[in-house]
């Protein structure tokens, strides 16, 4: 019975309607599309860059090969006089290195082994590897055909030469390049997590509870209230972010190592300490400006339940950019430094690598500033209408958005001090 | 030398969406003299809440002036509210506070030295008999005590002004009554006091002057007597009346 009159009264709440029912039928479409694109924009972005590869002793006879990697637009033939320490240094991506094959595949004329030297903690060059692997099969496919069918004897048979692949990431750099991976997406669960219910309880909640007229009456301005109320919010997102985070490091060993198998026993999972000041920065901009949103968001809602329904979907729409942040190849560029949530996160996974790209960390944390700013611009606008912060408005902020800011109606009752 | 509370020609107008514009208030004059309860009397949707709300700065006049203590409502709220205490059953307290820390908060914000917060805590506790359950929760309190600890909160800062709006509504008759004579008791500490009712009996019983308030105008205000000898009938409820009909 109860549970019938909580349905019964739900149903006829228009927010909760809207936000429950009509905003997931549609929204769960629109953002599958939203994702579908988001990885193409990505997929794009890692496609755009070319493998900068080392070939070391091709026999003469496969020059076949070379010209079909000279043609390859994303793969850029290069010398150097130390492959291995340009790979550590990122200048190149992969050393290709043929030598004769041995034993019983050293019958055949100008067969070969082939080893790949790559950096596994680069996504560049673990890409180049995935690239070389498939272009030299395809190779090989061809050419032990043609080889076989002139002894007669089928492809399969002549199977005799291998693909080596060789990892000169260490195991602290492969700890960072996995932590780099699945921090940011917990970095910005968490904190959203953090956010949502201290932004609900200090709006809606108090609403509930009749204590809002009561603060009200206090002897401080509304802007303390509201700026106390945002701190707030804001430091249990940070404190919900950072201690989840901590605790993630230390635990990573045990939960992945099992997963990783022999691999993962030597990987060292450790932030470099000086990336630790960078990550709290933008790991506090980040609270600020989804605690700003949430709290407006909130803010419009009367009771609890409403408020988690309004909220709701920014906390889905700070969660999606998790997504694209597992593409391989994925680096901070200029583009995604503007995109909000987004670039804190690839700003935080390399951090966490300690690849630092100071111009980029820049326009990041400015284009953050600017979404908590203008944050606080709109709050400031709406704590204007008196019917709003008495919670008599009723409606929520896209009808708030289209009736009075865009269509500049005046607060009635004049400013609030 | 000026009265506590001077109200000229004080209006407020709301827009709602079904009514459209809705004048709640229209234009009401009156004064309290210090030291005396000053009783709004009206029915529901009168104009006492939004008289109230507006003298205690939670709402904006659209119109007129309104001086608490020599400050103005419009330009100076924060010392407004740093000399009144406002108490209406839609003020409640923190569930999650406990009745000490519910005191101490609202001594604090509100302003009282910091050095005797202490023992102003203690005082109230004494005085409104909460002393067995001032370390526990709010949220487990009974009716009664939330009731008292609701009180203790509003003088916690020890304001010359109260403000009561409705504050029996939803209480028993004994703790109504409890509550009119607290109200009498600080009337005798010397505070002053704006109060709204619906109730006859309490505007009787404790206003000192009555402002008859009906359609956000005020029709009458002033001392019982003085109303009996106008209207020439004895009961307050036949004043009401005689004086709500009357404009109509």
């Amino acid at each position: 019975m109860l549970y019938a009159r909580e349905l019964r009264s739900a149903l006829r709440e228009r927010n909760i309607v809207v936000n429950s029912i009509l905003l997931p039928v549609f929204l769960y479409p629109i953002l599958l599309w939203l994702i579908y694109t988001g990885i193409s924009f990505v997929g794009g972005q890692t496609e755009g860059f070319s493998s900068r590869v080392v070939l070391k002793g091709l026999p003469a006879q496969h020059s076949i090969l070379k010209a079909d990697l000279e043609r390859d637009k994303q793969i850029e033939l290069k010398d150097s006089a130390n492959p291995t320490a340009d790979i550590r240094d990122g200048k190149i991506d992969l050393l290709a290195e043929f030598t004769p094959a041995q034993g019983l595949a050293a019958s055949l004329p100008g067969n070969f082994h082939v080893q790949l030297t790559y950096d596994g903690s680069k996504d560049r060059s673990s890409i180049a590897r995935g690239r070389l692997t498939e272009k030299i099969r395809r190779y090989s496919d061809v050419y032990l055909d043609a080889e076989a069918k002139k002894l007669g004897l089928s492809s399969a048979q002549l199977q005799q030469y291998w693909i080596e692949g060789r990892n000169m990431a260490t195991s602290r750099q492969m700890g960072q390049f996995i932590l780099g991976l699945m921090l940011p997406m917990f970095l910005i669960i968490m904190l959203s997590v953090g956010c949502m219910y201290p932004a609900i309880d200090s709006t809606a909640g108090e609403r509930e509870k009749s204590t809002w007229e009561t603060l009200m009456t206090v002897a401080t301005s509304r802007r303390n209230i509201v700026i106390a109320k945002y701190l707030y919010v804001a430091t249990m997102a940070t404190a919900a972010a950072i201690l989840n985070l901590s605790a993630m490091v230390f635990s990573m060993k045990a939960i992945l190592a099992p997963l990783l198998g022999a691999r993962g026993e030597g990987f060292t999972f450790q932030i470099p300490l000086r990336s630790i000041p960078l990550i709290l920065l933008v790991t506090v901009l980040l609270a600020l400006f989804i605690a700003a949103g949430m709290m407006i968001l909130a803010s419009f809602a009367r009771t609890f339940k409403e408020g988690q329904g309004m909220v709701s979907p920014l906390y889905i729409a700070t969660i999606v950019p998790v997504m694209f942040l597992q593409v391989p190849g994925l680096e901070l560029t200029p583009t995604l430094a503007l995109v909000p949530i987004v670039n804190v996160a690839m700003v935080f996974r390399e951090a966490v690598a300690g690849i630092y790209r100071w111009p980029l960390i820049g326009i990041t944390i400015a284009v953050e500033l600017f979404c908590v700013a203008l944050s606080l611009w709109l709050a400031t606008v709406i704590l204007r209408y008196e019917d709003f912060m008495l919670g008599t408005y009723g409606g929520s902020f896209g009808k708030f958005l289209k009736e009075r800011l865009l269509a500049r109606k005046a607060p009635l009752g004049g400013e609030r001090k | 030398m000026n009265e506590p509370v001077v109200v000229r020609n004080l209006a407020k107008t709301f827009y709602d969406e079904a009514r459209g514009e809705v004048r709640a208030v229209q234009g009401i004059d009156f004064e309290c003299r210090a030291g005396e309860i000053f009783g709004l009397l009206g029915a529901n949707g009168a104009g006492k809440t939004t008289t109230l709300r507006m003298l205690s700065t939670i709402l904006t006049p659209t119109s007129g002036s309104a001086e608490i203590l020599g400050y103005d409502v419009v330009a100076d709220p924060a010392a407004v509210r740093k000399s009144l205490g406002f108490y209406s059953a839609s003020t409640a307290l923190y569930p999650r506070l406990t009745a000490r820390e519910t005191i101490e908060f609202f001594a604090r914000i509100n302003q009282y030295p910091g050095e005797k917060v202490r023992e102003r805590v203690d005082y109230l506790i004494e005085r409104f008999g909460i002393a067995q359950y001032a370390n526990a929760r709010v949220d487990k309190l009974s009716t009664g005590m939330k009731q008292k600890v609701s009180i203790a909160r509003t003088v916690a800062h020890d304001p010359p002004l109260l403000i009561f709006d409705e504050p029996t509504v939803g209480l028993d008759v004994l703790n109504a009554l409890e509550m009119q004579e607290v109200i009498k008791e600080f009337r005798a500490h010397g505070k002053t006091i704006v109060f709204s009712t619906h109730i006859m009996s309490e505007a009787e019983k404790l206003c000192d002057r009555i402002a008859i308030i009906h359609d956000g105008k005020i029709l009458a205000c002033n001392t019982l007597e003085n109303l009996r000898r106008v209207t020439g009938v004895h009961y307050l409820e036949d004043i009401f009346v005689n004086y709500v009909r009357g404009q109509g």
